[in-house]
């Protein structure tokens, strides 16, 4: 069913979207943005540097929240800002979940702004990043 | 992420933010020029996202892409158009360690053992990118603060770019804020 952005309210939620922490999905992110650094391609390095494994770039969290947002858009709306504050890495192996709830809707200039809380967490409930956002709809 | 600064007597503050760190603030640091943006970059960029999904078609159908509201192919919002090389510096054109903001400027970096990324804002037009734009980027210093952390003193530097096609539109403006510990 699709969205209709004249019946949004707060506490809303917006569908969990899951993308699974494989090298498979990482390699594929750095050979676009040029980001082969080592504790994203080497549990051995991720160890190294603290962590229990290799894990995710930052980059593609922040684009996995677009993601999520757009898919839930369904082009009929345009993201505003999405801010990102980072709790920790998603970690080879695991799951990364995203989704958000309403959290405010008004009229402004024309559009309807929405404003979200958004987050991630991964398949064991270690939260890995929250923040605000906003999209705006046509009025 | 979301402590509070910590409240000190004055006479016992330690920073590691010193005047000429403080006089950079809002100065640029770098501008860089893109080159244009290919279909097939913003098609792969859009594959690596969304895998193993098919991404949504206005990433790569140029016929569906010319039926939407946005008249063709555009890119993703969160689309870097500078990655693996810019036409302007061009190649080789990387801080000799990542995290040595200041550098650019002639001043050496305050001592610090690690850098991470905290915290990334986005904000949007709704201009968007498309196949032929030439993205030109300013980067600033937007804000340097500290905080006391696990790790001791932390200093957080807040690096904002903005991003323009080549008719002066602003596209996007992203923040990242980088905290470094000694």
């Amino acid at each position: 069913m699709s969205l209709d952005p004249t019946t949004l309210q707060a506490g809303d939620q917006i569908p969990v979207w899951e993308r699974a922490g494989t090298f498979d999905h990482w390699n594929r992110f750095a050979a676009v943005n040029d980001e082969f650094a080592g504790h994203h391609m080497d549990d051995e390095v991720g160890r190294h540097e603290g962590f229990d494994a290799a894990f995710i770039m930052a980059p593609l969290s922040h684009a996995y929240l677009h993601a999520m947002l757009r898919d839930w858009l369904d082009d009929q709306g345009r993201i505003v800002s999405i801010e990102m504050r980072l709790r920790s890495p998603l970690l080879r192996g695991r799951t990364l979940r995203a989704g958000g709830q309403v959290t405010a809707v008004r009229h402004e200039a024309g559009e309807i702004i929405v404003d979200l809380d958004v987050w991630e967490a991964d398949d064991q409930d270690v939260r890995l990043s929250a923040g605000p956002a906003t999209v705006a709809f046509p009025a | 992420m979301t402590e509070q600064p910590e409240v000190v007597a004055a006479e016992t503050v330690e920073t590691m933010i010193t005047d000429e760190m403080r006089a950079v603030v809002g100065e640029v640091m770098s501008t860089s020029l893109a080159f244009p943006i290919a279909a097939s970059d913003i098609r792969k960029w859009a594959l690596a996202i969304y895998f193993p999904a098919i991404p949504p078609r206005v990433f790569w159908d140029e016929d569906y892409a010319a039926t939407t509201r946005h008249g063709g192919i555009v890119a993703p919002e969160e689309f870097n158009p500078f990655a693996w090389m810019a036409r302007e510096p061009g190649p080789g054109a990387r801080p000799a360690r990542f995290g040595d903001f200041e550098g650019v400027f002639g001043i050496a970096p305050p001592p610090y053992r690690a850098v991470l990324q905290s915290k990334v804002t986005a904000r949007y037009s709704g201009v968007r990118m498309r196949p032929g734009d030439v993205i030109h980027s300013t980067d600033r210093i937007a804000n340097y603060y500290e905080r006391q952390g696990r790790m001791g003193l932390q200093l957080y530097t807040v690096v904002s770019v903005a991003y323009e096609n080549q008719h002066g539109e602003w596209i996007k403006t992203v923040d990242t804020e980088f905290v470094r510990y000694r």
